[in-house]
């Protein structure tokens, strides 16, 4: 019961800093030399960060979510691509021309595709080149996805920490009121 | 403007409850038009975009080389196979195979009906907000007359 927090914690995580479970809020305030009013301010305060941050994670996770089909669904074009190559058989399709309108265009046989990467620059590849290109993408958004999933785990563990400590604190506080409340009341008596 | 002092003298009679409550009603019902407004005019916007890429696309004659998007990032060179007709995407899943002119009329009809729709709208919205503006008058005046009075 000495130590104020468990040494266990992890103490940052992708610059996200980890939150103190606070084991005896007595030796706690003590050692972070603050009064009540304080601590919480600090606590409130950290817990705000922590939601804003998780709010820019989510954001991201939201992004990841929505490239990762468009990337597998671009896959599929290629191979499909790819497999009609040889055969001499050529690919009707029918694309958007704009919103709600669409038109029919005669797909030959292609040896390249063109990609749009963003900031007004497409460039051609070759079918091979596209799909290993793809592929490094796709495995790269997988990969970010699961750290930041990792991320919000995490996170949402310090915010749940943060708001246990808040409430001990809190709660520390009132019975150490009603203690001087009695204590004063069996002075007078 | 007859219309406009009767509704004046009515708001008149009302409480300061009651007033605080037209008021209120009065600015969300005026909030939810703008918000129709605002969908009204981006789907006038997007009817627009359509109606010129058909016009372009008309232009090009059969045959001719384009680039197909077949995702929103994939692009395939590929030849126009027919110039001369589109599908039209009529909602809830029904897609209609029309002429160039036929669709290009369906784009102008329906710019002309939201048009229609937005000055109607905007007439309503008008009329609210002045109604909500006039409650919010005479609101102020009776407060104003309440703490003078105490």
């Amino acid at each position: 019961m000495a130590s104020s927090s468990s040494e266990s914690a992890v103490s940052e995580r992708r610059g996200i800093p980890g939150a103190q479970f606070v084991e005896d809020v007595q030796t706690y305030l003590t050692q972070s030399g603050l009064d009540v009013g304080s601590a919480l301010a600090f606590l409130q305060e950290r817990l705000q960060q922590y939601k804003v941050v998780e709010m820019k994670l989510l954001a991201q996770q939201r992004d990841l979510q929505a490239k990762i089909p468009d990337i597998e669904k671009c896959l599929d074009v290629v191979a499909t691509l790819k497999a009609k190559k040889g055969t001499g058989e050529e690919l009707i399709a029918d694309f958007e021309v704009s919103e709600g309108i669409y038109s029919r265009a005669r797909i030959e046989e292609t040896n390249s595709v063109c990609l749009w990467l963003g900031a007004n620059v497409m460039l051609e590849y070759s079918l091979e080149e596209a799909t290993g290109l793809l592929q490094k993408n796709l495995d790269n958004a997988r990969a970010s996805l699961e750290v930041l999933i990792a991320d919000l785990q995490f996170l949402r563990d310090q915010v749940t920490i943060t708001q246990v400590t808040i409430a001990r604190v809190y709660n520390w506080d009132v019975h150490q009121r009603r203690v001087q409340q009695a204590v004063a009341t069996t002075a007078q008596d | 403007m007859a219309t406009s002092a009767g509704s004046w003298k009515g708001l008149e009679r009302m409480s300061v409850e009651q007033l605080k409550a037209v008021k209120e009603q009065g600015d969300l019902e005026v909030n939810l038009l703008q918000e129709s407004l605002s969908n009204i005019r981006t789907a006038t916007t997007r009817l627009e975009i359509a109606s010129s890429a058909l016009n372009d696309l008309s232009l090009r004659p059969q045959g001719n080389q384009i680039l197909v998007p077949l995702t929103a990032s994939l692009y395939v060179p590929a030849t126009l196979h027919d110039s001369q007709h589109v599908l039209v995407d009529v909602g809830t899943g029904y897609f209609i195979q029309k002429t160039m002119p036929q669709g290009k009329h369906y784009c102008d009809r329906k710019i002309n009906l939201l048009k229609s729709n937005f000055d109607q709208l905007l007439e309503v919205a008008s009329k609210k907000k002045n109604v909500a503006d006039e409650a919010g008058v005479i609101l102020q005046a009776k407060l104003k007359q309440l703490e003078s009075s105490s």
